[in-house]
């Protein structure tokens, strides 16, 4: 399973993907969560905390003027699993965590560091580990193909205007050279239940699943931690863990479908 | 007199931005309006609804696929990309786009060369940013006379809102203000004045009426222009625009 989130601003990726993540790992699997925002998000609510830990430069070398290929590749020697290793950071439930770095005022360009990251996501074989991606708030990120690694792209979308325009942008992926195998919307701080058939008609995108507003998520965001870790009971906890188990039984089901391409005559 | 509205996603700097360019407006300035973020929704809280606001993020996008003619001035990019929104403010949609001809004076300059270099003469510009720190790592002394740093009270927005303000005080981007957002409670406060102390903080309440105007593509302004949290951002667009 290799799904990435993208939605505005504020719509709550970070918060959806990083509980996920953790229940997937709680269920055994193998998981890595990963996050190409500039500024802090995911580490956060996957319950480590502001996270600033780049990919050090030198994991890249640039290639020669004219020599075809990316700018930039994993240097010598360094496979994509291998960095894998050494660059992701352990975070609660065997989750690992990469992301690229993260912007200061007045620290190192990082732009080494996202393309070594962009290079070992490309670089990781397919099947494992499961990937759950938080990508920057907006539309840039995402029509740039940083979903790349992802088979299913979620857009998350708040139930407001500015929410629901922005998801329509985002639903255009589909039609670009971007476009994953699978997008898909998730309704977050849902209020009620004609929310996620607004979302629906609005996008034109299949609803996977609702998380409802709850204020005890409020509360988890200023103190900086996972609602999984305070408040485990919570309505978003349980709209989250439904949401793994049908990204699970659709990977389930694709893989069945393959296998069975692969063994027919 | 030019003021950047930033932050992290979501936290109501599009709000923000809008009640603070209609307080203005009201008030006898002419007021543009600047939609500065590659997915713009300032026309939303304006007021002027979701089609419109559509339609002008369309224009923009058609420089892209080249299907849309460029404007040849800054003031008639204001005039082709813009769009009238109630109180006489003007509002322009100036996101960057992918596929700039350089040189041009509509898409050939990103948002902070526009507000470095076009001189906007007695206009009050107020100008929504894209979510977190790029377009201030681009800004140079002088394109804004204030900054105003939206914060919610979450440790996320704080810690952008840190970086961002370590930006401001670096480069000397103008005087430098903090809005603390959808306050609910002494801890949110707290936690705000605890990383902004020394700042100039304005803290504002939370408030269901504005978030139910977003659920319905209306402006607060207009549909609640009595809501608590409208009447704190209100209250500061005198102050902002005072002479330091």
């Amino acid at each position: 399973m290799r799904v990435a989130f993208v939605g505005k601003g504020g719509a709550g990726k970070s918060a959806i993907a990083g509980v996920l993540a953790r229940l997937l790992a709680r269920g055994g699997e193998d998981v890595l969560a990963v996050d190409s925002d500039p500024m802090p998000g995911l580490s956060v609510s996957l319950g480590l905390g502001v996270v600033d830990a780049a990919i050090p430069a030198d994991a890249v070398t640039e290639q020669a003027d004219g020599e075809p290929g990316p700018r930039f590749r994993l240097r010598q020697g360094l496979t994509a699993t291998a960095a894998l290793d050494r660059y992701a950071l352990p975070a609660p439930d065997g989750v690992r965590f990469l992301q690229f770095g993260k912007a200061r005022a007045s620290g190192a360009p990082l732009m080494r560091s996202q393309w070594a990251f962009r290079q070992i996501l490309d670089g990781l074989p397919s099947e494992s580990p499961t990937i759950i991606g938080d990508l920057p708030g907006g539309t840039r990120q995402p029509f740039f193909g940083w979903a790349g690694y992802a088979d299913t792209v979620i857009v998350v979308v708040p139930p407001t205007s500015a929410g629901l325009l922005s998801a329509r942008r985002l639903a255009k992926l589909a039609t670009t050279d971007a476009a994953p195998r699978r997008l898909v919307a998730v309704v977050s701080q849902a209020r009620d239940d004609g929310d996620a058939e607004r979302v629906r008609q609005r996008t034109g995108l299949d609803v996977l699943g609702s998380v409802p507003w709850d204020d005890q998520v409020l509360t988890a965001e200023r103190d900086g931690h996972s609602v999984l870790d305070v408040a485990p009971d919570s309505p978003v906890v349980a709209a989250v863990t439904e949401l793994g188990d049908r990204l699970a039984a659709h990977t389930h089901t694709a893989q069945a479908a393959l296998a069975d391409s692969r063994g027919g005559p | 007199m030019k003021l950047a509205v930033v932050g992290k996603g979501g936290v109501g700097k599009t709000t923000t931005a809008a009640v603070l360019a209609r307080t203005l407006a009201r008030g006898g300035a002419p007021v543009v309006a600047l939609d500065c973020d590659t997915n713009p929704n300032l026309g939303i809280s304006l007021g002027i609804g979701d089609d419109e606001t559509e339609r002008l993020i369309g224009l923009r996008q058609s420089l892209d696929d080249g299907t849309q003619e460029h404007a040849p001035s800054w003031n008639s990019l204001v005039d082709v990309f813009g769009s009238d929104a109630p109180d006489g403010v003007r509002l322009a949609v100036v996101s960057a786009i992918d596929k700039p001809e350089p040189g041009c004076p509509c898409c050939g300059l990103s948002p902070e060369q526009l507000l470095r270099t076009v001189g906007f003469d007695e206009q009050t510009v107020i100008a929504d940013f894209e979510a977190g720190t790029g377009t201030l790592t681009r800004l140079e002394e002088g394109a804004v006379d204030v900054v105003l740093l939206v914060v919610l009270p979450t440790a996320k927005s704080v810690e952008v809102a840190r970086r961002a303000a370590e930006l401001v005080a670096e480069k000397r981007l103008g005087r430098l203000v903090v809005l603390g957002n959808q306050v609910r409670d002494e801890a949110d406060r707290a936690l705000i004045t605890a990383a902004f102390g020394d700042a100039d903080v304005v803290c504002v309440p939370y408030d269901e009426r504005i978030a139910e105007a977003d659920r319905h593509g209306l402006a607060a302004f207009d549909v609640a222009p009595d809501a608590d949290g409208v009447r704190a951002i209100a209250a500061l667009a005198g102050t902002l625009t005072a002479p330091a």
